[in-house]
């Protein structure tokens, strides 16, 4: 261990720390509150139907099954719900990362008229309950005939302003020098984009791409009130409607559909963890 | 030498080159402009025009003038669902902001484990407000709940009705969404943490600090920036409590928890009455912007 790490011991100058110690005990504490849901969950949804309401609650079932994942995939389209999901979560993904780009260019690195004001109304969207625009949107899609498509669940949450902003922060820490030895070589305002920017923005890129996906994998209200068929449905609102089936008692199949939209999103998220702190961390905006 | 001629030549040519330059500038932003406008600034515009309209599922609006806001002010039920929303705020809002201060607080100290402490904390931030609700739905449940069996061990008797009684439903709520959004605030604090110089506390400490003092005096007020975004956003994101609900109550028992979304959705989506909707809608961004105003002034913000 490193001499930064003995400094974290509980024992200091040989004798016992008590604040480092009740320091730890609180984290243990935490991790458990944090952590016990996940586990009750699975370890529910992996109980024979005589366990689910066992009492005293036992931690790991006697006979573990997967008898519940068999009648959630039998009793329910999941994995239609999967694909809708991941179909919409992509639209809006490609389509955020191809317009904020675009966009956050100009208003990170050219001077034009109505810049600052285009800024301006762009952030305040920031401060906009969205429930104001449900009626709209809603009656828009009904209009022209676009409720339950997949259009229209995706592509309004591609207007979002998080990732233009996110984008224009970073283009503006790009070095000028960079642009203008492009710019030399004869690189075109497109050219400089795709040949300096987006290479040096990666990291920014993977953020918006991530925290797009992840915000529009589990959006609610919109896809709740917009699709009203299987064919269209996203995971959350099938969660949600079926849990309004009248299934309120089969805590087992409940868990287990809870299980699966979850562990994805879950291995996902180990995967990429730094991507959404930065991205929370940059912005405030928590998807 | 310098005739007037050239010099106009020049500036007609840069004001052609500057026009050019706003028309390239525009044409990188119409992509988004263009979802923008259609898809966030138009339908605000709109869903404030729709207030003061009468506009059912098809068909024109008729103008109604402030008939909606009057209706919606002498309903009973609008105005017990603003309450609750308040009541909402309250109990979820100021822990969310005072324990993700904490959590920050906690993680940041040099304790082994404390990243995977903070990815459990993390955790549930990717899940959906769908699961979230039907697993606290389960946890919270009467007879074999796991947090009354708990609570049981610790001599909470008889075990609370959580999601039954009007009394704890709200609560209830509050809790699971603490849960699962209290991270973000941590995430945002912990940056702010880290930005603070290290010199600060070593001044402090020359002073004679201790540790409370240093968090009283050093940590806390260079956080000010930092609460000035957290606190703004957490409370508007706590007005706008609707997923839980739809979820774990659908607004009961007996309407303790049916809160302002949950009026909009009804009024919108299922009595399709859009304009007292969208007035609803209305008084929820007054409500949210003037907090938002006032809190920024207090801070000495703006």
């Amino acid at each position: 261990m490193s001499e930064s790490w003995r400094k974290d011991s509980v024992y200091q100058d040989g004798s016992l720390n008590y604040g480092r110690l009740a320091l730890y005990a609180i984290m243990i504490f935490v991790a458990i509150i944090w952590g016990a849901p996940f586990i009750w969950m699975f370890v529910t949804s992996i109980k024979p139907d005589n366990e689910v309401f066992s009492y005293p609650p036992t931690w790991w079932p006697d006979e573990p099954t997967l008898e519940f994942y068999t009648r959630l995939f039998e009793s329910f389209p999941m994995m239609q719900w999967f694909r809708n999901s991941l179909i919409v979560a992509t639209i809006t993904t490609v389509l955020t990362l191809a317009t904020n780009i675009l966009a956050a260019y100009p208003l990170a690195r050219m001077r034009f008229r109505g810049r600052k004001i285009v800024l301006l109304i762009i952030l305040s969207t920031f401060l906009l309950p969205g429930e104001i625009l449900l009626v709209p949107l809603f009656l828009g899609m009904i209009k022209f005939k676009l409720a339950n498509t997949y259009f229209s669940i995706a592509v309004p949450a591609a207007a979002n302003a998080f990732g233009v902003f996110l984008m224009t922060q970073f283009f503006l820490t790009i070095p000028v020098e960079l642009e203008e030895a492009g710019r030399l070589d004869g690189c075109s305002r497109l050219g400089l984009l795709l040949r300096i920017f987006i290479p040096l923005s990666k990291p920014v890129i993977a953020t918006v791409a991530i925290f797009t996906f992840v915000r529009s994998w589990n959006d609610f209200f919109w896809p709740l009130i917009i699709s009203n068929t299987d064919a269209t449905r996203t995971v959350p609102v099938g969660l949600a409607v079926f849990v309004g089936r009248g299934l309120s008692m089969r805590f087992g199949v409940i868990m287990a559909s809870a299980a699966a939209a979850t562990i994805p999103a879950v291995i996902f998220f180990l995967l990429l963890q730094r991507y959404f702190v930065r991205g929370i961390s940059t912005t405030g905006l928590q998807g | 030498m310098s005739s007037p001629a050239p010099k106009k030549a020049k500036r007609a040519t840069s004001s052609w080159i500057s026009v050019k330059n706003d028309l390239i500038a525009y044409a990188f932003m119409a992509p988004y402009l263009f979802l923008f406008i259609v898809f966030l600034l138009l339908p605000a515009f709109v869903g404030v025009y729709a207030s003061f309209t009468k506009w059912g599922i098809i068909g024109d609006p008729k103008w109604r003038g402030l008939k909606n806001y009057t209706k919606l002010l002498n309903s009973e039920l609008f105005i017990e669902s603003l309450q609750n929303t308040l009541y909402f705020v309250v109990l979820a809002a100021i822990p969310l902001i005072v324990l993700g201060f904490l959590l920050a607080l906690l993680v940041n100290q040099k304790l082994r484990g404390r990243n995977i402490a903070r990815a459990i904390v993390f955790l549930p931030h990717v899940v959906s407000v769908a699961a979230v609700g039907i697993i606290f739905k389960w946890i919270l449940e009467r007879s074999s709940g796991l947090l009354n069996y708990y609570l049981g061990l610790l001599g909470v008797n008889p075990p609370i009705n959580w999601l039954g009684d009007p009394d704890s439903a709200m609560p209830a709520i509050a809790i699971t969404t603490i849960w699962w959004t209290v991270n973000g605030n941590m995430i945002i604090y912990l940056a702010g943490l880290q930005d603070i110089p290290e010199d600060l506390y070593e001044a402090a400490r020359i002073d004679g600090a201790g540790r409370w003092q240093e968090v009283r005096y050093v940590t806390i007020p260079m956080l000010l920036p930092v609460n000035a975004f957290v606190i703004p956003l957490t409370v508007i994101a706590c007005w706008r409590v609707f997923g839980q609900v739809f979820v774990m109550t659908r607004g009961g028992p007996q309407g303790s928890t049916f809160t302002i979304a949950q009026y909009i959705y009804e009024t919108a989506f299922v009595k399709f009455d859009m304009g007292v909707a969208s007035a609803a809608g209305v008084i929820l961004m007054l409500i949210t912007l003037s907090f938002t105003v006032v809190q920024l002034r207090a801070m000495k913000v703006i």
